[in-house]
């Protein structure tokens, strides 16, 4: 019998320690970039060395007589089959082929795939494929992009424009001609790179003679790729499976299937069966994944002179790339978060996402809600500004509330956005610094955010499944779908069966996100893991607590409705008497007269309202998750240095789950968004990445790092396992705002372009102030 | 070339061809995984580990330049039985998310602590400047080190 550590009995809201930590600390754990198989290949994808062109040839027969190398394949070998990952709201925009046949529309653009016994043969027979291509111009710029006679990166897309949404809600243009003050602001995002520490890497294998598929990979979304492979290959989903490694990160790189992963497999099944492992470089990581899109955003909006926010109005125009990837849902997501923070009722905002000849954009930690972040929550302190009201009592006037329905039918249950606000206000001393420390060119600023926990982002529903299965030693094993990749939730989400199945932390074991033995989930996307995985969890393990409970009460003739499992022991819930110890039902379940196996399994699908895509109507997430967020600079006029002296996070939670896990999903957060804020800055010279190496693109090292301090809210949501909301993502949407209006209050400059560059900052002051920039 | 180092306080004979670097070494021909590569250009920290009782960047440096070396990996930092105090303290102070920059980070922060087992913030984020971590944001690794020297001053 398995002995079970004390400490961790009823573990939900402690910080125990990671289910797989000490796998990672001392070098155990296998990534899907360690594995070696017997057999094993070396793939190579063949990439356009062109931003826009027509392919006329491709000529393998070199490069395939090349002692070593075992297989090359092109769009021939595979079915020619158009994937993509908003197909099953958006059908007809699916626009990428695994291989492409036709065209190429970007620099990296996989034309082709090769296996060798090496890496030094791979690389020497990629030199040998031969190409012949009609070079077409190309277009770069998403504005260019939109003029009439640009070129045409896709067939009949008129103007490159690749989704429309025209969000329009109520009367805006009267509400705001009826306002005290009117202004109108333009903000510009750059694009950004994840940046994950493991590369994109993957393993596929194909058994010809039983058609079966087996792909290792380091992912977010295995079954999401599960389903893209089988769609190309056609097969049945069963006939794929897909293995999630231990991940080195995803921040929403890897979430899609990419030409690599049906590549792998391709050529695993061209060269006989063998395996094949293709990882990205760090440079193909930073030009041919996924970027951020950067973004141009136009507001306009009126107020009345008590600090009503009457209505808005705006434009969004997002650079793609050369394919659709999931930019429907994410310019959806940009335009609707405003709807849960703010209860504005007047709403006009049209997006459009425009292709250019630059590598594709796609989901990145925020999803569009950190270029919507800077760009409102900038845009609410020049509101509050131009009526004289203090930024924070403008927002808490017009902040949603609990239990509330926003104008565009998203429904708010629990929401702690004013006690966010007012905690990071206190611990932040705000009344004492704002507007006061001018002299020191110190300053503070706030920005505030709401988050989803899930969306439906590839199919009819968003369920996740869970199964419970405790062994006659009382271990428990807990299967599901959910991909941890780096963030936790294999831990987090343990926590919840152990708490619920009454035990110790210290019995659990979890697999997770494997295709062919796991139950399904969409993927760890959207802040939705341990919202909707976690419901998943909670009812497998309730099944299997029934289950257990079940033999207890028919064995000693007692009701089962007065029995429950609390801290490892079977309780009377009259009496509060303890029965039995957890081990002893258990080997009763398992003993001669029962043997019954415990196996409990749950579902999990959060009720919410299809979303109209063409109006922004809908109620895309079961709850929301909100936070505040403060700044404090000081801005050096000399030199144009922006510091960051603190940041304060104030987060609903709804519960902690784990504390620890959600200090440094905030904290990670926070970083990633200091980077964009101050150095992440993915350029492109006529489609050619201009810094696709960490010393060119600086991500924030341990010598960048402000102080923070994190508050988490628990407001216990009505529908969450144990009233637990989503929280990955938030805590970089208002980041850039905050830091914009700290710097507008410490030496009255306003920044509207990201990154703040010491130049943009000394171009800035020097405007408003002219030479005299000494203040 | 024939070379000989220590790793892991094991002893190893090499015949290698002179161009493979010491992280290919470690990874491929040994099959010791712990060491990652997240750049092989010198910029993330990530393929960190000992040589002659300073960090090197194994994607950096060519195994036949280690010749009598005496090499440490994060499998070789415990004793196998029980996780170090740096490996314990990164545990417990929650430092660890996705893992993969893990066992560069853990290295250098033994070399921050071999100088000083009491590193002032500063010192601490000054020896991690190398090494870069996309996941944590950092402070619970700045907290993990200062616990971890604690832990190693109690122990001695
Ligand atoms: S892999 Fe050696 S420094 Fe990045
Ligand atoms: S823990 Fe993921 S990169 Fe450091």
């Amino acid at each position: 019998m398995q002995e079970f550590d004390k400490k961790f009995v009823n573990p939900v809201g402690k910080s125990v320690p990671r289910i797989d930590g000490k796998g990672l600390v001392t070098g155990q754990t296998k990534f899907a970039y360690d594995v070696q198989l017997p057999g094993m290949l070396v793939g190579k994808m063949i990439r356009s060395p062109h931003p826009h062109a027509r392919i006329i040839k491709i000529d393998t027969t070199k490069a395939e007589a090349l002692p070593g190398v075992k297989a090359v394949i092109t769009a021939k070998d595979t079915g020619e089959i158009k994937f993509g990952s908003n197909e099953f709201f958006f059908p007809h925009l699916v626009d990428q082929m695994p291989l492409e046949s036709q065209k190429v529309r970007y620099i990296g653009d996989e034309i082709g795939a090769l296996a060798a016994i090496d890496e030094e043969t791979a690389e020497k027979a990629l030199k040998l494929i031969d190409v012949e291509y009609e070079i077409l111009p190309g277009v770069f710029d998403m504005l260019e992009a939109m003029k009439p006679g640009a070129p045409q990166i896709h067939e009949n897309v008129r103007n490159n424009i690749n989704v429309i949404l025209p969000v329009n809600i109520g009367n805006p243009d009267r509400l705001i001609k009826e306002s005290d003050y009117v202004r109108e602001d333009v903000f510009y995002c750059q694009s950004a790179a994840h940046t994950c520490m493991e590369t994109h890497t993957c393993i596929g294998q194909y058994e010809n003679f039983s058609n079966k598929i087996t792909l290792w990979i380091s992912h977010q979304a295995p079954f999401k790729v599960r389903e893209a492979m089988a769609k190309c290959f056609k097969m049945d989903l069963n006939d794929v499976r897909v293995i999630k490694l231990a991940t080195g990160g995803g921040f929403g790189g890897k979430l899609e299937m990419l030409p690599m992963d049906f590549a792998s497999c391709v050529l695993s099944k061209k060269a006989g069966g063998f395996p094949v492992k293709i990882a990205y470089t760090r440079e193909e990581e930073f030009t041919c994944s996924r970027r951020k899109h950067n973004m141009i955003y136009k507001l306009k909006s009126g107020v009345k002179k008590d600090g009503t926010l009457m209505g808005m109005t705006g434009e969004v125009i997002a650079d793609g790339g050369a394919y659709c990837s999931y930019g429907p849902t994410l310019l959806a997501s940009t335009i609707m978060r405003i709807f849960m923070t703010y209860q504005i009722k007047h709403l006009r905002i049209t997006g459009y996402r425009v292709y250019t000849n630059t590598p594709i954009s796609g989901a990145i930690r925020g999803f569009g809600g950190v270029q919507s972040g800077f760009a409102v929550e900038s845009h609410m302190d020049l509101l509050a500004q131009g009526i004289g009201m203090d930024p924070a009592e403008f927002r808490l006037k017009n902040i949603t509330t609990p239990n509330m329905v926003a104008a565009n039918k998203m429904v708010i249950s629990s929401n702690g956005l004013k006690e966010c606000i007012e905690t990071s206000m206190n611990a932040s001393d705000w009344k004492n610094k704002r507007g006061k420390q001018s002299h020191l060119h110190r300053g503070i600023g706030m920005g505030i955010a709401g988050d989803v926990m899930g969306s439906k982002m590839y199919k009819a529903h968003e369920s996740s499944g869970g199964i419970v299965k405790v062994e006659e030693d009382c271990s428990i094993y807990f299967f599901t779908g959910a991909s941890d990749t780096g963030q936790g939730s294999n831990t987090a989400l343990s926590q919840i069966v152990a708490q619920e199945l009454g035990v110790s932390y210290s019995r659990m074991k979890c697999i997770s996100a494997d295709t062919a033995i796991t139950p399904f989930d969409t993927g760890s996307f959207a802040s939705r893991v341990t919202f909707i995985a976690g419901n998943g969890a909670l009812l497998a393990a309730r099944d299997a607590k029934e289950q257990i409970l079940k033999i207890v009460a028919q064995d000693l003739h007692l009701d089962i409705k007065d029995l429950d499992i609390q801290a490892e022991e079977v309780i009377m819930l009259s009496t509060k008497k303890n029965i039995m110890s957890f081990e002893k039902a258990v080997k009763l379940c398992y003993s001669f007269n029962y043997g019954h196996q415990i196996l409990g399994r749950g579902s999990f699908n959060p009720q919410t309202s299809p979303v109209d895509f063409r109006t922004g109507e809908g109620n895309v997430s079961a709850s929301y998750s909100f936070e505040s967020q403060i700044a404090e600079v000081e801005v050096n006029t000399k030199d144009g240095k922006i510091t960051v002296l603190k940041l304060w996070d104030s987060h609903d939670v709804g519960k902690a789950i784990n504390p620890s896990s959600v200090e440094s999903q905030i904290e990670g957060s926070l970083a990633m968004g200091l980077g964009y804020v101050f150095s992440e800055d993915l350029k492109f010279e006529n489609g050619r990445c201009a810094n696709a190496n960490f010393e060119g693109y600086r991500i924030p090292r341990s010598v960048d790092i402000p102080p923070m301090e994190t508050l988490l809210i628990e407001t216990i949501d009505p529908q969450g396992p144990y009233g637990a909301k989503g929280m990955g993502e938030a805590a970089l949407l208002p980041t850039a705002a905050a830091i914009a209006n700290a710097v507008e209050d410490a030496v009255g400059i306003r920044l509207k372009e990201l990154p703040f560059t010491p130049d943009k900052v000394l171009k800035a002051l020097k405007e408003k102030y002219g030479e005299d920039i000494n203040l | 070339m024939q070379i000989t180092f220590k790793l892991n306080k094991k002893n190893y004979s090499l015949d290698l061809q002179g161009h493979e670097t010491l992280l290919e070494v470690i990874r491929n021909l040994l099959g010791l995984t712990g060491t990652k590569e997240a750049c092989g250009e010198g910029e993330c920290g990530a393929c960190t580990v000992f040589a002659n009782g300073k960090t090197v960047l194994s994607c950096l440096t060519l195994a036949c330049d280690c010749d009598g070396y005496d090499i440490l990996t994060i499998e070789g930092l415990s004793d196998g039985q029980t996780l170090h105090p740096i490996q314990e303290a990164f545990l417990e102070k929650g430092a660890v998310q996705c893992g993969f920059c893990m066992s560069g980070m853990i290295l250098a922060a033994k070399n921050i602590l071999d100088q000083n087992p009491l590193p002032n913030l500063e010192e601490i984020k000054k020896g991690l400047d190398g090494n870069l971590c996309r996941c944590a944001g950092y402070p619970k690794i700045f907290d993990a080190i200062e616990e971890a020297g604690k832990k190693i001053i109690k122990a001695k």
